[in-house]
């Protein structure tokens, strides 16, 4: 199946959209929440990938929204795969494709092997699959890990990458404990980073910033080897908010420097749109306070806890080297940065 | 053409003559030699004795350039199993293994090959689960596969293997069938010992084992669906109803491609599904799984050198279990020793798996033999002929005795057959003042 | 009777514990009269998804073994009360694929009460609702519906007044004293107590005669056998171009974006933004809606940066799921129209569904 030549037509307002084809590739007819911004982003996904495409999937609200025997939304092939599989899956997605090309089995082509996961699946129980595909040069694979903060489909209990202090189903606000998720989020996209140096691409986006997304998207398909995008999805049902409010949280999120919007192209890192502002000093950040409270799964939080939070925010601004990415304080060559 | 029509159509090879050449290789080289055979496309390795020097052979193989592959060192054994099963979904020819608690370890990944209808070939080098950290061989670990729609095999020698592994690919990659295989090899005595074993050559190989094609389920651009989306209670009996039809056509698919091996590579015919073993006119049997044939076999010599009418059945398929076979084996047979080189605590008369299948099948006949359990060989415990002598002597014993349900007995176990005072939760070895 | 069961059709997670409440506190009730009882929460709903139906089931019976047959069913039988929690739901359900859009009064027991929190006339609702081949009640509480969040509940009474109603309704399943001496045993006492009586005294009941009401185009799915499904767990894919067929996701919608295309700016952000693929592109660079794959998020209407372009619009006032950019390329005056009659009858726009 050839790839549709339908564009969106050429308009001055937003003209970068327009380079987009019109064609979805995953498309209406999930059963996922309204205002699912993870749900956006498997669009996002589909449409910059096109038709030459395999996606794989992990065990999920991605899986079990969308794909409900005898129904889906794909029109791209897309296969099941296991919670913590999302990096085997590519890799043996593409180790067979390689194999099968270059006996003269099938032919010759390229052909953009996607695997998705959860914060939970790929956070979680797959973060050693992500880190072998992370490690395997040989294969052309894309893990975008979709980060909605816990594991929504089971109806929300907490993962490594729910925020400090959100109430889940398995960390509930109670009498007498007012806190009971005491893990910092976790930092996937840096972590796989900062210990794979042969991965050739690692980015972190936000539903809320579209284009972004799909411009790394884009750039993970177009390298050969191992690439990582990992996107900030807010999840109506699990952070508890009016659903028509998803974009503007994704939004929010970063402006108020959670999320920071960065990628790193062959060990060159990069911070885009708000975030880069941020970090040259154009943009204040919002106050977080902004954010959490405008989410029932913060609702519990008394301002020690926001002005915890807002500390722990401030901190990786403005003592790590590289801000809101690595937590680094301090170079053998002595404090780092020179923006200090 | 069809894989019997593709696979017969060649000039069959000389009754008693074998085409390819002799060597001396241990069970999980002869393996790697069939997988080289076979050119098996996408192969997932993951340490773990006594399986993992297949992989060690392969790899060689690879790098010698004696064999087009891809070969991929996983993190995990999940991974592997993900990583063969991602393969055979695209098209690829795909070969995993482990051992122990290595199988355990992935086993949500052998469920869903299993469930997914994907012919993937594994090796299983049978060993004791953890703990104790044990190599030596017990049958539990590929048994915990046995209801999930893997086909499963005991082989006895490396010839066997070699053999398997070609025929293990024929019978699963068959349309009808469509299902995982995982060959059982015992741990030290055939995956770590040389046996003489005769390799085929290719050509002969590639008419036995026609290309995998799994046709409109490829994962591929062309082929645009949705593989394994949720299904809800509406849905899923369907689906494990198919996966039971796969599993009846298997044993058709198994006798035709037993057939086909045979003409092709010259082989004495046998049953595809037992190895039964002077049994003709048989009073009294004893039944076992891989190894413990060899010394099987011997201990029917020599009873029957002394004039006892006593045969010894090898089940080689375990799934699809051979009901059939054992059914008319042990019609006539009076008295019958199940040898399970592997445990089920708790089960019909504390017994193992085998025991409990064998039973299991013999229920419908009119005239039942008396089944005497037995457990043996545990955590790669050697089984002698003495061993066998003295499970056959106690199996008359018990049918002479008309017991029906015969005590399970532990053969080689150090220590007595049962201890009133330990059954009752007394500690003899302190109050004896026992070993440490 | 020896048992029967209130239905509770809700919309997911935004009133999953007001169900919830509702059939528990039913059941406890129902045990002031000595009889027994369980909860059911259809397992095909869960996990559930905001604002796609779901359902909850007290069961209350006068006998174990009654009990015991229908605590074993994904829907129990003998449905005596279908409570709706939200008007637009009487549209009709779609809860899961393949099964199609199912009448709200689908399972209704002959002589059965529908009983909707509503602010519209039987006569508007009857519009909605299928027509039964037997006689039925629909009976209408007063309300808006109440819209919580999975973990901040939305504690504004409407659970106590529901029990109120179902009570005046289907009195010998459970009557207001059973309820006003349950809720006497908890926390709150007088307010229950005040909420169940208003529930109950405010509901209006209407007999309905068979064959009364919209047309029923419902048609059960026939499911394969298992030689008719593809092996594997295969399933074609949906062809370029088109959408899935078999789930459409508009009965999750509880108001609709109206678009005055005469503001539009043509930015795009609308059709950039939304999650389910629901904009199409007309020749004049507008975006036009594919209100059946629309479920009501009211992303396009936050995120559209010209006020009133987008509006998002209480469903029950429109009939059909066609879109409407059609209209007006006929006519723009009677566009115009269309959308401020619809406006009008909505009694204008939504601001804000839920609680945050």
């Amino acid at each position: 199946m050839a790839a549709p030549e339908l564009t969106v037509p050429d308009l001055e307002i937003n003209r970068r959209i327009t380079i987009l084809p019109l064609q979805e590739y995953y498309t209406s007819g999930h059963r996922t929440c309204q205002g699912c911004e993870s749900a956006l982003v498997m669009r996002y996904m589909a449409k910059v990938a096109g038709p030459r495409t395999l996606v794989t999937g992990t065990t999920g609200c991605m899986y079990v929204a969308n794909t409900s025997y005898n129904s889906t939304p794909w029109s791209l092939p897309w296969a099941h795969t296991q919670l913590g599989s999302s990096g085997s899956s590519a890799i043996g997605t593409s180790a067979a494709l390689k194999a099968l090309m270059r006996k003269g089995k099938i032919p010759d082509e390229r052909i953009n092997v996607i695997a998705f996961c959860s914060d939970g699946g790929g956070g979680d129980m797959g973060l050693a699959t992500l880190s072998a595909a992370m490690q395997d040069t040989r294969y052309n694979l894309l893990i975008l890990l979709y980060d909605n903060e816990s594991y929504a489909n089971t109806d929300i209990q907490a993962s490594g990458m729910t925020p400090w202090g959100a109430v889940t189903a398995f960390t509930p606000s109670g009498k007498r404990q007012r806190i009971t998720h005491h893990r910092w989020k976790k930092n996937v996209p840096a972590l796989l980073m900062a210990g794979h140096p042969t991965g050739r691409y690692f980015a972190n986006t936000s539903s809320g910033f579209g284009m972004d997304l799909m411009e790394k998207v884009r750039t993970a398909l177009d390298m050969d080897g191992p690439t990582f995008v990992q996107t900030h999805d807010p999840c109506p049902k699990g952070w508890d908010y009016d659903p028509r409010m998803s974009h503007e949280l994704a939004v929010m999120a970063v402006e108020c420097g959670i999320t920071v919007l960065w990628d790193c192209l062959e060990g060159e890192l990069r911070y885009q749109g708000i975030s880069r502002q941020q970090v040259e000093g154009k943009l204040r950040r919002r106050p977080v306070a902004d954010y959490l409270r405008r989410q029932g799964r913060f609702a519990h939080f008394a301002d020690e806890d926001i002005d915890f939070f807002q500390s722990r925010i401030d901190e990786m601004w403005e003592d790590w080297i590289l801000p809101g990415v690595l937590r680094v304080n301090q170079t053998p060559f002595g404090p780092g940065g020179s923006r200090g | 053409m069809t894989a019997t029509e593709q696979a017969t159509s060649g000039t069959p090879a000389p009754a008693g003559h074998e085409a390819g050449h002799e060597e001396i290789i241990t069970g999980c080289d002869a393996v790697a030699q069939a997988l080289r055979l076979l050119d098996v496309d996408v192969l997932a390795g993951y340490p773990i004795r006594p399986y993992d020097s297949v992989m060690s052979a392969v790899s060689k193989m690879i790098a010698n350039g004696q064999m087009d592959a891809e070969f991929i060192v996983a993190e995990s054994e999940h991974s592997q199993f993900e990583i063969g099963k991602h393969a055979s979904l695209v098209g690829a020819r795909a070969f995993i293994g482990s051992a122990g608690v290595g199988w355990m370890y992935g086993m949500e990944a052998l469920v869903v090959t299993a469930s997914l209808r994907l012919p993937v070939i594994a090796l299983v080098g049978n060993r004791a689960l953890d703990d104790p950290g044990a190599f030596g061989v017990e049958h539990n670990d590929a048994l915990m596969v046995r209801d999930t729609g893997w086909l499963l095999y005991w082989v006895e020698s490396a010839q066997e293997a070699l053999d398997t592994t070609l025929l293990a690919y024929r019978v699963a990659e068959d349309k009808r069938v469509m299902l995982p295989c995982a060959l059982s090899m015992d741990g030290a005595f055939l995956t770590h010992s040389q046996h003489i074993v005769r390799v085929p050559d290719e050509e002969r190989v590639s008419r036995f084992v026609p290309p995998y094609d799994l046709g409109d389920r490829r994962f591929h651009p062309d082929n645009p669906v949705s593989i394994a989306p949720q299904f809800n209670e509406d849905w899923v009996m369907e689906a494990r109803r198919q996966s039971d039809a796969a599993m009846r056509r298997a044993r058709t698919v198994i006798g035709e491609a037993t057939a086909d091996f045979q003409r092709l590579f010259g082989r004495e015919p046998e049953d595809p599904f037992v190895d039964a073993y002077r049994m003709e006119d048989a009073e009294y049997a004893l039944i076992g799984m891989g190894t413990v044939g060899m010394v099987g076999k011997v201990a029917v010599d020599r009873m029957r050198a002394a004039g006892k009418k006593v045969g010894f059945v090898r089940v080689k398929w375990f799934r699809p279990f051979p009901r059939p076979e054992l059914r008319a084996l042990l019609r006539n047979v009076k008295g019958v020793g199940i040898v399970d080189r592997d445990y089920s605590f708790g089960s019909s008369s504390h017994a193992g798996v085998l025991y409990t299948e064998v039973t299991a099948a013999l229920y419908p006949e009119p005239r039942r033999p008396v089944v005497a359990p037995f457990i043996a060989g545990l955590g790669g415990r050697e089984v002698s002929v003495e061993n066998m002598l003295e499970m056959e002597d106690s199996v008359e014993r018990v049918t002479a005795a008309g017991e029906l349900d015969p005590t399970c007995q532990w053969i080689g176990v150090r220590g007595p057959a049962t201890d009133p005072r330990y059954e009752q939760g007394e500690n003899p070895r302190t109050a004896e003042g026992g070993a440490r | 009777m020896s048992v029967g069961a209130v239905d509770i059709t809700y919309r997911g997670i935004f009133q999953k514990n007001l169900a919830g409440v509702i059939t528990k506190e039913l059941v406890k009730a129902a045990r002031h009269e000595d009889k027994i009882g369980g909860t059911v929460q259809r397992y095909g709903d869960s996990p559930e998804r905001n604002g796609i139906p779901a359902k909850q089931f007290s069961v209350i019976a006068d006998d174990a073994d009654s009990l015991r047959v229908e605590m074993t069913k994904y829907e129990p039988s003998n449905v005596v009360v279908v409570a709706v929690m939200d008007d637009t739901l009487t549209k009709g359900v779609e809860s899961w694929a393949w099964y199609g859009v199912r009448p709200i009064n689908l399972n209704l027991a002959p002589g059965g009460t529908l009983l909707v929190i509503s602010r519209r006339s039987a006569e508007e609702l009857l519009e909605l609702i299928p027509r039964r081949e037997y006689a039925w009640n629909l009976a209408i509480l007063p309300g808006e519906p109440s819209f919580g969040g999975l973990w901040v509940y939305n504690d504004d009474g409407t659970d106590y007044r529901t029990m109120g109603a179902v009570s005046r309704v289907a009195g010998d399943l459970v009557s207001l004293d059973s309820l006003l001496a349950q809720a006497a045993s908890g926390q709150d006492g007088e307010l229950r107590a005040e909420q169940l009586r208003e529930g109950h005294d405010s509901v209006r009941a209407y007999p309905v005669d068979a064959g009364v009401g919209a047309e029923d185009t419902y048609e059960p799915v026939e499911m394969p056998g298992w030689t008719q499904m593809r092996e594997g767990l295969v399933i074609p894919a949906v062809p370029v171009g088109e959408t899935n067929p078999l789930f459409k996701k508009y009965t999750t919608r509880t108001a609709r974006p109206l678009v005055k295309f005469d503001a539009c700016v043509k930015c795009q952000i609308c059709y950039t933004v939304c999650p389910d693929e629901c904009f199409i592109p007309t020749p004049e660079g507008h975006w036009d809606i594919r209100y059946e794959s629309c479920c009501g998020c009211g992303i396009c209407a936050q995120s559209c940066p010209v006020t009133g372009c987008i509006e998002m619009v209480d469903e029950a006032v429109f009939d059909s799921n066609e879109p409407l950019h059609g209209v007006y390329e006929n006519n723009r005056e009677e566009y115009e129209e269309l959308r401020q009659d619809k406006l009008a009858k909505a009694g204008g726009p939504i601001p804000h569904y839920g609680i945050f």
